[in-house]
Parts: C-alpha cells; structure tokens; sequence
C-alpha cells in the first residue's frame, strides 16, 4: 500500500485496528474449532434465572428496561440481547413480562427480539400486545412512566441493560421502593455509581457486552471475549512500559508518536 | 416469643425516607431566603478553563456548544452564562450551536441574546446561533471540511453567507477555541471527532456526574480546562467577578451535602451499634 | 466511513463526505418515524378506549398543539412553540431532574454502610469528596481541597480510564461481531 494514502497521523490507529480484528477472529476460530474457555462467573447474569423465579413463583411481572439509548447504539444493541435470554425464561416459565421502548427502532427490535423467544418455545400465542410498550419523549417523561409502572405493578424484578443518563437512579429508587430485586448492566461509567447504590447486582461496563456470550454460550461469541481481553492485556503491558520508562525519563518522544493519533 | 425491643439504634438504620426528604427540601428553600454567603476556593481545572480562554486574542473565535438538555439548566445554564460573557467581555466572536435536539437550539438563542444584549452585541456580526441538525457524529465530524455544508442556515432560517461572521468562519480552520457545555455523552464526542481529528483546542463545562469522566481528558490535555456542575460554575463566577445564580446556589447544595454526611453518619452509628449488640459477648473457649 | 477515516483522497473524501451528508438526512427521517410511531399507537389506544385512553388523548392534543404553533408560526424566541416549551416542557423536565436530590440522598443513606473494609474506604472517601466539594469544608480544613483534589485526579481518573478503555474494547468487540454476522441476537435470531 502506498504510504501516501494513509492519512497522517493515523498508521498506528489502523494498525492496533488490525490486531484487534485479526485478535478477536482468530480467537472465535479457535473456539468455535472445540477450544475450551473459562469464563469467570458474572453475579449479576446468574441472577437473572433467580429474579424470572421469583416473578414466576409471586404472579408479578418482570420489567425490562433496555436503556434509553437508540438503536445505533451498541450499548440498546447489547441489552436486546440480553433481552432474548429473559423473553426465553419468561415464555418458558409464562411470566409477564413487560418490556418499555423509548424510540421507535428499540422497539421494532425488541418485539422481534420477544416474538421469535416465545416462539421457539413454543408460545407464540402468549406474547401480550401490551409486552413491549413505546413510551416516546425524553428519558425523564420514559423515567416517570417506569415510576408509575413499578408502583401499579409492582414488578417482583426489574432489569435494566443499556445506556442511561441521569433517569438511572430515578427508575433504580423506584424499584427499590417496590420492593424488586434489580439487575442492571451499563457501560456509562457515571451512571455505574447510581446502579450500584440502589440495585442487587450491577454489570460493569464492558461485563455488560460480555453477557451475551455468557449467557448463550455460543463458541463465536467466547472466542471473542478472549480476542478482547489479549488486546486488553497488550494495552496493559503498553501502558506499563510507557509509565515505567517516560518515569525514567526516556522514551517520551517515541511513545508520543506511537500513541497519539490525529 | 416476645418481639425483640426496638431501640434507637435500629431506628437510626431505618429512618423514614419521608424525614430525609423534608429535610432535603428545607435545605434547598432556606438559603433562598436566608444567603450564606460562602466563600468559593477555586479548582485548578476551573482557573485552567479559565485561563485558557483569558489567553483568546480578542476577535478571535470560539465555537459554543450547548449540548445539555432542558432538565440540566440548574446545573448547565449557569456554566453557560458564565463562560459566554467571559467570551463577550474578550470581544470574542461566538458560534453557538446545539446538538440536542429537544430544547437545545431554543436554550441557545435565549442565552446567546440576553447575554449579547447584556454586552452590546450584535447578532450576524458578534455572534450567531447554527441551531441544531439531526445525526450529532456527522455534524462534528462534517464541521471539518465546512460549517455551510452541515449549516446552510442559522436557527431562525437565514443563509449564512447573508452573515457577516458566518462569511469569515467556514470550517474548524478558523475556530480558534470550542467551549462545550454538556450533560451527556458529547463531552466524549468532541474530542474524538473534533479535538483528535481537526486539533481543535477546547474546554468543557459539565453537569457534577459526569466531571469526574471528563477529568481523564483534562489529564492527558485533550480538555484544556473543566467546570465540574454548579460548584464549577460558582467557581467561574467567582473568577470574573460576577457572582450570579451559581453562587447563590452553592448555599443550598452546601447545606444538603451536609445533610447527607449527617444521616450516613447516623445510619452508621446504628450499624456500628447494633452489630456489637448482636455478636454478643466474647465466648468462653475453655 | 472507516475506509475514509484512515485513507486520503480526492475519491475516498467525496464519499465520506457524501456519506456524512447521509446520515444527517437519514437520522432526520428516524424522527418523522418517532412522530408517525407515536401517534399510531395512541390514537389505537384512544379508539380502542382502553385503560388510561384519555391520556393518550391528552398527548394527542399537545401534539398536535405544539406541531401546529411551530409549523405556522416557527420555532424561534419569541414564538407560542417557544413559549410553552419554556413554561410547561422545560419546567416539567427540570422537575422531574431534581427529584434525583431526594434520591440521591436516600440511595446514600442506604447503600454507604461500613459493612466491608472496601465499603469503609468508599464511605470515608465519600465523605471527605463531598466535604471538599462545599465552601465549608474549607473551614475544617485548608487542606481538604487538596486531598479532593487528589482523589479526583489520581485513584478516580486511574479507574474511569480503565472503565473507559474497557468499555471501549467492548463496544468495538460487539461491532466487530455485528459486522461479520455473529452477532445477531437483537434481530431475533
């Protein structure tokens, strides 16, 4: 490739692309050929199958709240997924399970996320019109719809999975004065604090795109975790060589221009 | 079985949320009526935003960012205000834009006016208000070759080459600062589409949640300077001699913060209490 | 877009641009779908009278109210639109985020008990961050700024970099896997 063309400033941005890509597809090669992983267990995703058994065994509903980002998203995108998991247990288990959208796309995606989980379990004909509801505004007018929703209802869980702002701790407080048992999983790094304080169990950031894979099991979706965290483990010994020698004193120029990007 | 006695110390653990939020409440309306008149002590962030945009030559110009929504005012208007006649009073020229669609361009032209009218100036010439356009990663990212390209015209619908200061500010070459005020996630997007892209020096005032993210990019410089909430804002008021809204509120979020440590201190204090009760006395190992 | 963020060109720039162009336009139309989506579905529940029906009545109203006002009359200072999203909308926003002060202070009082060592640290910290941050920590002591200030700037901005790159590894991981087709749980499949 003529270095002309690259623009300036960006070879290293193109090349850790690179060994990110090649790392993650190898890996889900590997697995997906009968490589066996260990993944550390997630307390938050183990406790979903106990809050769907806890709404079954008290006759109240599960609420889903996939976040209050849109579809382009990846964060909305990862609690969909997430959201194919417990629409598999609640059509299972026949439990009510209500799920409130605050954009049109989300929506479309989760009732087709819903329709197809009941249907592989071969409940088409339990899916309530009502499961996935399209409550439109901003995220506080959304907020203030779970709140009315979480004292009619009295949800027995309520898991929260997307992006939220400051609507988190509105819904969190909500539950809590319910009386649900709550699981939430976000990558906001400000709203993390919120969700800790007021929920049972909380997925931290990059745990919350993890959840998918541990939850499915699926061989392509391990091997990715793997690729992730060899990437996260050069990005650490990087790191550690840089502070350790820019501490030292030398090497600051060679790591500036390695580093920065333009 | 008799019910165990309840003593103070459990009602410590467990008081009524609803005495926590009259109290909350009262803390809040008091210092409406009753000013404390705290002294500010100013954060290096704060006098870093600060300094930065004391060092603009004047005439020169600052894109302004009001990407917060209409639920943060309390927090983010002042910020605005504050930093906005800091560029008034400099004699920098001001873009103004939104991208937050719901309220942001309407917050922006209310500010951009009664601050310009509070300094004399005018707007096409001093400053102008882009308004707001749907698709936030575009708009950054296609700032860069042309404002016109993204903006062919200003918020009340007028063509920008019809304006003065729009004919001489085309693309991201000839801003010399940005100043986003925000509450949300754009505080990322400024600095990976603008900042890393086009080098564009800036600095950002954001709600208290989400100052302590935003201090990694101060940290590796990417932000040249921080205002962290409606202490962050009170801070700037107080470093252009201006005290106003912020500082007025800094009273009432003083006592409130006050308030909290008192009832987690309480609530320990039962916690403590009650723990030793039921372990018990030490048992006879002999 | 990629392609375009890491090559130059005269080619590779036009259809980035192009490509910018698009999304602007595109994601305007993702709102006309909100406006549509919406008013199918109360206007369903209104002539279905089901529970709660007048409420959508009510939204239908204001919709139609606000859309009318801005399209007749703009949408800039000084207008009806204008004014009753600064009386009625903005208000009813700012209320509905200041109920986070009372819950914020009964979440605290809740979840900050010194059960654990590490919840002990995070209380003490806690503290001395919100003491720090008033003016009347200064009368405690002059060093307390100080030592919120090195609590924001070291151990906090350490684990918010490491939460962000994390996150950051994460999100792209997933698109990546949407890319190629692995992922595709959110389609229902």
């Amino acid at each position: 490739m003529h270095a002309g063309i690259i623009q300036n400033g960006r070879l290293n941005a193109f090349i850790f692309l690179l060994v990110f890509s090649v790392a993650i597809l190898w890996f889900i090669r590997r697995v997906t050929s009968g490589e066996k992983l260990y993944v550390r267990p997630l307390p938050g995703l183990n406790a979903i199958d106990e809050a769907v058994g806890r709404a079954t065994e008290m006759g109240r509903v599960v609420l889903f709240i996939p976040g209050t980002g849109d579809l382009d998203n990846i964060q909305t995108i990862a609690g969909l997924s997430i959201l194919g998991r417990v629409a598999h247990l609640t059509a299972r288990y026949q439990t009510p399970l209500r799920v409130p959208v605050l954009y049109p796309m989300p929506m479309a995606a989760a009732q087709e996320t819903v329709r197809q989980a009941y249907l592989d379990e071969g409940q088409s004909d339990r899916v309530h019109p009502e499961t996935v509801q399209y409550i439109a505004g901003d995220s506080f007018s959304y907020s203030a719809r779970i709140g009315g929703m979480m004292v009619r209802e009295k949800p027995a869980a309520a898991i929260y999975m997307g992006q939220f702002a400051a609507e988190s701790l509105l819904m969190a407080e909500m539950g809590q004065v319910a009386g649900a048992i709550q699981i939430a999983g976000t990558a906001e790094p400000e709203q993390m604090p919120f969700f800790i304080a007021a929920c049972d169990y909380t997925l931290l950031g990059e745990e919350l795109y993890a959840a998918d894979a541990y939850l499915s099991g699926r061989p392509s979706l391990l091997g990715s975790l793997r690729g992730q965290d060899i990437v996260k483990l050069l990005i650490v010994i990087v790191v550690i060589a840089g502070a350790l020698s820019v501490s030292l004193g030398i090497g600051h120029d060679f790591w500036e221009n390695i580093l920065s990007a333009k | 079985m008799s019910k165990p006695r309840t003593t103070i110390w459990d009602r410590l653990q467990h008081i009524d949320r609803r005495v926590l939020y009259t109290l909350i409440f009262v803390s809040v309306i008091v210092p409406v009526f009753l000013p404390l008149s705290l002294p500010t002590a100013v954060s290096p962030e704060s006098q870093a935003f600060f300094d930065a945009v004391d060092a603009l030559p004047a005439g020169g110009n600052v894109m302004f960012a009001f990407d917060f929504w209409p639920s943060t005012t309390a927090e983010t208007e002042p910020l605005a205000v504050a930093t906005l006649r800091h560029c008034f009073q400099k004699d920098l020229h001001v873009i103004g834009l939104s991208n937050v669609g719901m309220g942001g361009p309407s917050i922006a032209d209310r500010i951009l006016h009664d601050i310009g009218d509070e300094y004399g100036k005018r707007y096409g010439e001093d400053y102008i208000n882009l308004g707001y356009k749907a698709g936030y990663q575009a708009v950054l990212l296609g700032m860069a070759t042309g404002i016109g390209n993204i903006f062919p015209t200003d918020h009340n619908g007028t063509r920008l080459d019809a304006l003065p200061l729009a004919r001489r500010v085309t693309s991201y070459d000839s801003i010399q600062f940005v100043v986003v005020i925000t509450d949300n996630i754009m505080v990322d997007y400024w600095i990976s589409l603008v900042n890393a892209q086009s080098g564009v020096p800036m600095a950002a005032g954001v709600t208290a949640v989400v100052a302590p993210k935003a201090l990694s990019y101060v940290q590796s410089g990417q932000y040249k300077g921080l205002l962290g909430g409606m202490k962050g804002a009170a801070e700037y008021e107080h470093l252009l001699n201006s005290p106003d809204k912020a500082s007025r509120g800094m009273d009432s979020q003083s006592l409130i913060h006050l308030l909290i440590i008192a009832f987690v201190a309480m609530g320990n204090l039962g916690y403590v209490v009650t723990r030793r009760r039921d372990a018990g006395p030490p048992r006879d190992r002999g | 877009m990629i392609v375009g963020f890491f090559l130059r060109g005269k080619q590779v720039e036009a259809v980035y641009n192009e490509g910018l162009l698009w999304q602007s336009i595109i994601t305007g139309f993702s709102l006309v779908m909100g406006v549509v989506s919406i008013v199918r579905v109360h206007w369903r529940k209104l002539t279905a009278r089901n529970d709660g029906a007048w409420y959508s009545a009510v939204l239908l109203l204001c919709f139609v109210v606000m859309a009318g006002f801005g399209v007749l009359q703009g949408t800039g200072r000084g207008t009806r639109y204008d004014a009753i999203f600064n009386s009625i909308q903005a208000p009813m926003m700012s209320t509905m985020f200041s109920m986070l002060a009372f819950f914020i202070a009964s979440a605290a009082y809740r979840a900050f008990r010194a059960r654990t060592v590490p919840s002990l640290i995070l209380l003490v910290t806690a503290v001395i961050v919100m003491l720090g941050r008033i003016p009347m920590g200064q009368f405690i002591s002059d060093d307390l700024p100080t030592w919120v200030n090195w609590i924001m700037t070291v151990p906090n901005v350490a684990v918010q970099r490491g939460i962000l790159i994390g996150a950051a590894l994460g999100g792209a991981s997933m698109s990546l896997r949407i890319f190629v087709g692995i992922e595709r749980t959110y389609l229902g499949q």
